[in-house]
């Protein structure tokens, strides 16, 4: 039988399907506290889809983890988490079961690890059917090959009996998608989902997600750290360094009218196509700061190109200053850099 | 893809390196088949260029950057360099050109000992070939450091997981230049590295080349990055060559449609511009039984019956601008060998 739903059957119109406020997640480690994620709230509306992008260690997986409540037991997570209206903050790991597969269900980065190589594709995805959904043996087997059909994969009812290893990269990513959209969540987080593949399985994998987010109503976070993986699959996105949000807006607002100095530096370090070859590739010089320090500074000040007296002395809070658009500065800019970076040929061949 | 012939190849005196018809097997397990993951390649590299090799995960580029420099040889084939065929050379005479060729690899760190100490290992090299003396060494590692932009004071020291993965790139990019080579390989040196630093590298390479009259092959899965550093690209499908040509024309004007495909695939960071389905459905067959004909038409979205039967032969699609496609995207000049 189907396991009880804490949530209601019909939300209450208006009703956000996720609202994150002030969480923070922090790691006791032996070198003092590592503050991945500060104070990082948002909003998600069913049927949209938040894209969270930064650098590798900027905290966008552990924000994903942490409202999963997928966390080792180190880690403090202060801050408020409502799914659906409900407050689930505190809701303890055996809470959170009922919660994941047929609310929320996540997509890791890397299929070859988050898949069991010991187990056949089809249990994998029969394992959550028959533990949420109830369903029988025969009945949750022959659901996983539709969902396997679904995603795209080939002789489906053959592959079930598969192992990982025996799939190439990018029909493992689509198991580990049916594995997600197996009891219909509401709410999928689909972390680095095709940073592992090739650019044209890339292409198909996206393209997957929108389809099946379409046809369920699906609210969706999307982290990535590519801006270009983002920006065509997003209707909001949350910038993120060292911890912090520091710009938060609608994708096309943000695109248009960026505000934040990282998050123009982060989209002119992009490698674009449309640049012709030997263009001079801009950088950000330096290096994130170290997760355990405590400072009274913007975290990006360091090396940010228009720092002042101020950045340094003072953090700077994450304010809407436009409708719709929070960013965490003290001097903001006035938009992405011009699409003409100086094209520079050194080495021209004589 | 699914390309032959050797059209694009340009004049042999001219060329710094020239790669003739490599093949290389590796046996499958103990079921006595082999397969093929490099298929009759050709390419030259003239002095001073930038040719980028690029194609999806499996495609034989990795493979191809490796035969170059015999590790392991290929199974046939002729790589020459500077005119001597590398293939042809046993034990201390192909020891002796290997100064000339280095490799970079995709992963920073564990390319590096990690218990040596940078110093150590930038000078590895010179202490193999015995270049100078102790002092002349720590020179050398010294100026090599700060060549790639590190600060010898504060890395010096330092082991690798001390230091960031740029950072350790760039340690390798140091260890590979000791030896005063003629030719870089690079497989994939950034594809490990975040965008901020990505950029960094790159930057790098183009200054390091300009500075010791380098010649690379950058081998890499991204098509921005291949075309950002690149005087010249070759696109590679399940071992075969599809197109080779300049680096801004064969991105302006693909020729054969698995390039045009890869590049529709690449995502553009601009909301206004609506994602586009997916150019290419399925994946890679597979390489143990590659299709016949041309290798890319079972993906093929001009597919017909002549590419099943009759693999295509590279030929001239406009100035130096080669692909192996009966059916390719550019309008041909009416005689052929423009």
């Amino acid at each position: 039988m189907k396991r009880a739903s804490p949530f209601p059957d019909v939300d209450p119109a208006g009703v956000p399907l996720l609202e994150v406020e002030g969480l923070s997640t922090r790691f006791r480690v032996p070198g003092g506290v590592v503050r991945a994620v500060e104070d990082v709230s948002f909003t998600l509306h069913a049927g949209r889809t938040l894209g969270i992008v930064g650098e590798s260690g900027s905290g966008k997986t552990v924000l994903a983890r942490s409202v999963m409540g997928l966390l080792p037991h180190n880690a403090d997570r202060p801050g408020t988490i409502r799914y659906r209206g409900v407050d689930i903050t505190g809701w303890s790991t055996r809470q959170l079961v009922g919660v994941r597969g047929p609310e929320m269900a996540m997509v890791f980065q890397d299929p070859m690890t988050s898949l069991n190589p010991y187990m056949r594709i089809g249990r994998q995805i029969t394992e959550s059917l028959r533990w949420h959904m109830g369903l029988t043996k025969a009945a949750a087997a022959s659901r996983a090959v539709a969902l396997l059909d679904e995603v795209g994969i080939p002789s489906a009812r053959l592959r079930a009996d598969s192992y990982p290893h025996q799939l190439s990269g990018g029909m493992r990513q689509r198991a580990t998608i049916a594995i997600a959209l197996a009891c219909s969540p509401r709410l999928l987080f689909a972390d680095e989902p095709t940073t592992a593949l090739d650019v044209t399985v890339q292409a198909q994998i996206l393209d997957l997600l929108a389809a099946e987010q379409r046809e369920r109503e699906m609210g969706m976070v999307l982290v990535s750290h590519d801006l270009g993986v983002v920006a065509g699959r997003s209707d909001d996105i949350v910038v993120m360094y060292a911890g912090r949000v520091v710009e938060h807006a609608p994708t096309r607002t943000l695109f248009a009218g960026l505000r934040m100095p990282y998050t123009q530096a982060l989209l002119a370090a992009v490698p674009r196509l449309d640049r012709p070859s030997h263009s001079r590739a801009a950088v950000i010089p330096g290096r994130p700061p170290d997760p355990t320090a405590i400072d009274p500074a913007c975290r990006f000040a360091p090396r940010c190109p228009y720092v002042q007296a101020r950045c340094q002395a003072e953090e700077p809070p994450l304010v809407e200053a436009e409708p719709g658009h929070r960013y965490r500065c003290w001097y903001p800019v006035a938009g992405p850099l011009p699409r003409s970076a100086p094209a520079v040929s050194p080495a021209r061949r004589g | 893809m699914a390309g032959i012939g050797t059209a694009h190849l340009r004049a042999p005196e001219d060329a710094l390196l020239r790669v003739e018809h490599l093949v290389v097997d590796f046996p499958v397990g103990r079921t006595g088949l082999s397969v093929q993951a490099v298929a009759d390649v050709s390419f030259d590299v003239l002095a001073g260029e930038t040719l980028g090799l690029v194609g999806e995960s499996g495609c034989g580029k990795s493979t191809t950057g490796r035969a170059v420099v015999q590790s392991p040889p290929p199974t046939s084939g002729r790589v020459l360099l500077d005119g001597v065929d590398l293939c042809e050379l046993r034990g201390e005479e192909l020891r002796a050109r290997r100064p000339d060729l280095q490799l970079i690899l995709q992963d920073p760190i564990s390319s590096l000992n990690p218990r040596r100490r940078v110093r150590e290992i930038v000078a590895q090299p010179l202490r193999t070939w015995h270049r100078g003396d102790a002092r002349g060494r720590a020179a050398t590692v010294r100026s090599l450091l700060e060549a790639v932009g590190l600060d010898p004071g504060t890395t010096i020291d330092r082991r690798p997981h001390e230091l960031s993965g740029g950072q350790c790139q760039r340690v390798g990019i140091a260890r590979a230049l000791a030896l005063e080579p003629r030719m870089l390989i690079c497989d994939e040196p950034v594809s490990a590295l975040d965008v901020s630093v990505q950029g960094q590298v790159l930057n790098l390479l183009e200054d390091l080349k300009a500075r010791y009259g380098l010649t690379i092959v950058f081998i890499a899965h991204d098509l921005a990055v291949v075309k950002s550093i690149s005087d010249r690209v070759a696109v590679m499908y399940l071992g075969k060559l599809c197109e080779v040509g300049p680096v801004d024309t064969v991105y302006a004007s693909p020729a054969h449609p698995y390039t045009d495909a890869l590049l529709q695939s690449v995502p553009v960071p601009d909301p206004t511009v609506p994602p586009r389905p997916a150019p290419l459905a399925g994946e890679l067959p597979s390489p143990l039984a590659p299709p016949s004909g041309c290798r890319f038409r079972t993906r093929c979205p001009r597919a017909q019956a002549r590419c099943e039967s009759e693999e295509p032969v590279m030929r001239a699609m406009g100035d130096g601008h080669f692909a192996a496609c009966h059916f390719p995207l550019v309008v041909l000049p009416p005689v052929a060998g423009l």
